[in-house]
């Protein structure tokens, strides 16, 4: 086959014009499929990197925004088989009040941090300085970058809905989260420093000791607080996140479909380009039949080169997307009504299928036009071109 | 001399895989780029046709939601007779107490989603949210545990639908009557009576804003400004229909993605057009040449291969144009619209639909795809000199 090689390169560069635009047109193509797998896949991938199975979250059974009582953490963290558990609760501070929530941000127990999350790998200092400065801020990793942050700095979070206007500092980062973390003792204090007692919690994230105790802990949770004035509902960490991107079901379906449509493009490009250096070669064809080649080896070769073609320019275009998803970051701001849909992450899975899809559309491409004009009889042919 | 229509029309039909297939892939992005721009303004849509000029959103200062803003009986009270709201029959003002929570609704198909119910008081409630209209049973009567649910909520979640019992919150509620709102946001909420939602939920404070309407002639930004400043509460007030224009930029994400498609999509079908086009004149040289022989104009070949191109185009994008918007009913049909709200604790519920602005959108794509794709090559085909394109022949 590969003795073939420099006949399928000689062709390509036959018409040079067209194999060029071919290749243009599949690289863009294969980078906007690329870019918009990226946004469920990177939904994907949080779910996976979020979820282990040593972790429960509880919640009121009404709804996340109903809360609890802060009380009901003491219970859990006295069962036997928890390790630790911490509360959570949303903060809903902005920074610039006329741009509204551009990151999530939540006050959690600062002291527990360490032993729930310790699968984050939270550099160590950042916690102690966590624990020990009641104005410290964890920073996510991408909130950093976003908002072009440093370790050190001081920032105003406004609350939107406690009357709390936290003033801290950036004492670490958490790697790779879009969120931020402050002492939920700040918030205590401040509202109590204006008379009002805070005693609710929003969600209680539960580290248990034994994987294989998770249902029969969820169940002995939800249990100790039922006919309470808030019961609860317990479950996995992956549950917890999916359910709470669930509304994005919908969206998602659109860009698979649109992702699908783009890739049916390449495939009409790819075919049509391979059926018109087919059809301009029939004669040549004929004669290289009649010289002896056998069919298989010059369908072989036709098809080399419409993969070999939609294989390079997939290569391209999946660097491409790489590009562009940084682009569409700058862009994109966070935005709640999307989540992460809007982070554009470009994982591994994206770009390696990226490249096969390509290929086997070349492949595909290839075939169809290469079959008929390889299988021809030779006479047949000749009398048609001479 | 020109050349005429059919000289075009018979070109494009001599080659019939060539021809489908660069129409196919310009239907293709047609589809595509719709599909999207119609998700984009679909949402656009719905949140800025919420809210009506003439009303007022009363919340608590620096909060950005309704949601997130709670008020007390007092404020209520206090501003109740401020001067320039508008008054019913009876005298009463029209400013309508609310109270939201966004409890979980399971759906069909076991997931779960928070939804906003709103608690206000059934007959000023219609008085002053004018677009809201009943369309099926009746307004919910007072303290009798009973919900009314908008049009995108109905069927979406179970218990939804008139006469079901709906489960959310501590409590069950009957759904007695179904409304719609002119597809604004409201279709996506859930309506009970105020007191009772605020008992269930056990708040301390039993309200999260008020909607007033302004009376005829009165100055609204007097009405602002007063309530703004009264130093008995942290009061801010704005224009119902500025609030959700400010919820509505969240289409914005959709819409650089639109764009995005847009110019990459078209980049694609531009080239895939200009090398059908480059072979169909390579192929036809010896025609070409015998056309200018016969004393055809180089602009009338121009001409006549633009057209070529153009036709694609058009075709294209009417086969696009069909299958997107019956593509957008099926898809929004199926999932009983698309919900938007990841982060917000709210799901907005949006009727996808492609509208007669983004097809014009999507026109002038396709457009700008005929005529690049076609220039090239037909210029090509002009500057063809006859005597050589006959002896090449």
């Amino acid at each position: 086959m590969w003795k073939y090689a420099p006949l399928v390169w000689k062709n390509l560069g036959r018409n040079k014009l067209r194999s060029l635009m071919t290749g243009a047109a599949i690289a863009f193509a294969v980078a906007m499929v690329c870019v918009l797998r990226t946004m469920p896949a990177g939904l994907d991938a949080m779910l996976d990197t979020m979820s282990t199975g040593t972790r429960i979250s509880v919640h009121n059974e009404a709804g996340i925004t109903y809360g609890m009582p802060y009380a009901y953490l003491n219970k859990v963290r006295a069962m036997p088989g928890v390790v630790d558990a911490l509360s959570f609760t949303w903060f809903g501070g902005v920074v610039d009040q006329d741009k509204g929530v551009e990151f999530p941000n939540f006050a959690v127990d600062a002291d527990r941090v360490g032993v729930v999350y310790e699968d984050w790998k939270i550099d160590p200092q950042a916690l102690a300085d966590f624990q020990r400065y009641r104005d410290g801020a964890l920073v996510g990793h991408m909130v950093m970058e976003r908002q072009r942050w440093k370790i050190g700095d001081l920032i105003t979070l406004h609350s939107t809905i406690w009357p709390v206007d936290a003033q801290l500092r950036i004492v670490g980062e958490i790697p790779g989260r879009p969120f931020v973390w402050l002492q939920r003792a700040y918030v205590e204090q401040a509202m109590l420093a204006q008379g009002q007692n805070w005693d609710q919690a929003g969600v209680i994230w539960v580290r248990i000791d034994d994987a294989s105790q998770l249902n029969g802990l969820m169940a002995k949770i939800d249990d100790t607080f039922r006919n309470s004035e808030a019961e609860t509902e317990s479950e996995t960490e992956k549950s917890f996140f999916s359910n709470m991107m669930g509304n994005l079901q919908g969206f998602v379906t659109i860009l698979l479909i649109v992702a699908g449509l783009v890739t049916l493009c390449i495939v009409f490009i790819a075919a049509n380009t391979a059926s018109m250096s087919v059809r301009e070669r029939v004669g040549e064809l004929a004669v290289m039949k009649a010289l002896g080649f056998r069919w298989r080896t010059l369908f072989g070769t036709l098809v080399f080169e419409a993969a070999l073609l939609s294989t390079v320019a997939g290569a391209i275009g999946v660097g491409l997307s790489i590009g562009l998803s940084a682009l569409l970051r700058l862009l994109v701001s966070f935005n709640p009504s999307m989540g992460p849909l809007s982070a554009f992450i470009v994982t591994s899975a994206v770009l390696v299928q990226g490249l096969f899809m390509a290929f086997f559309i070349g492949i595909l491409s290839g075939v169809l036009p290469s079959f008929g004009a390889a299988r021809k009889p030779v006479a047949q042919t000749l009398r048609e071109v001479f | 001399m020109a050349l005429p229509l059919s000289y075009s029309v018979r070109s494009l039909f001599a080659r019939k895989l060539r021809t489908s297939l660069t129409v196919g892939v310009i239907a293709l992005v047609v589809i595509a780029v719709s599909l999207f721009l119609g998700l984009a303004s679909s949402l656009r849509r719905t949140l800025v046709s919420t809210g009506e000029p003439e009303n007022l959103l009363v919340m608590r200062k620096g909060s950005d939601n309704d949601g997130s803003s709670q008020l007390t009986l007092q404020s209520l009270q206090d501003i109740r007779f401020f001067e320039g709201i508008a008054k019913d029959a009876a005298g009463d003002p029209l400013i309508s107490p609310e109270f939201v929570m966004q409890p979980f609704f399971r759906t069909k198909a076991g997931g779960r989603e928070n939804v906003l119910v709103r608690g206000v008081e059934p007959v000023v409630a219609l008085a002053v949210h004018r677009s809201v209209k009943l369309v099926e049973g009746r307004m919910f009567a007072a303290s009798a545990g009973e919900a009314v649910v908008g049009r995108g909520v109905v069927g979406r979640y179970l218990g939804t639908r008139l006469g079901d019992q709906l489960e959310f919150g501590r409590g069950r509620w009957r759904v007695v009557g179904v409304f719609e709102s002119e597809g604004s946001s409201f279709e996506s909420e859930v309506w009970v009576d105020v007191r009772q939602l605020a008992n269930d939920a056990k708040r301390g404070m039993p309200y999260s804003s008020f909607r007033l309407r302004v009376a005829d002639g009165a100055d609204a930004g007097a009405l602002v400004r007063r309530i703004g400043a009264d130093p008995r509460h942290a009061l801010e007030a704005q224009r119902e229909t500025d609030y959700y224009a400010e919820q509505g930029e969240s289409a914005g994400t959709i819409f650089v993605l639109v764009i995005f498609v847009a110019v990459l999509a078209g980049i694609g079908a531009v080239l895939g057009a200009t090398n059908t086009l480059y072979a169909a004149v390579q192929a036809r040289t010896a025609e070409i040449g015998t056309l200018r022989a016969l004393g055809f104009s180089r602009g009338s070949i121009l001409r006549s291969f633009l057209v070529e191109s153009l036709i694609t185009s058009a075709l294209g994008f009417a086969i696009g144009a069909v299958l997107a918007v019956a593509l957008a009913f099926a898809v929004s049909s199926a999932l009983g619209g698309i919900g938007f709200g990841a982060a917000t604790f709210t799901t907005n519920v949006v009727q996808l639909r492609v509208s007669a602005g983004d097809l014009e959108a999507a026109f002038a794509l396709s457009l700008a795809i005929g005529l690049l794709g076609g220039y090239f090559p037909a210029r090509a085909a002009a500057r063809l000199r006859p005597i050589e394109a006959l002896r090449r022949a």
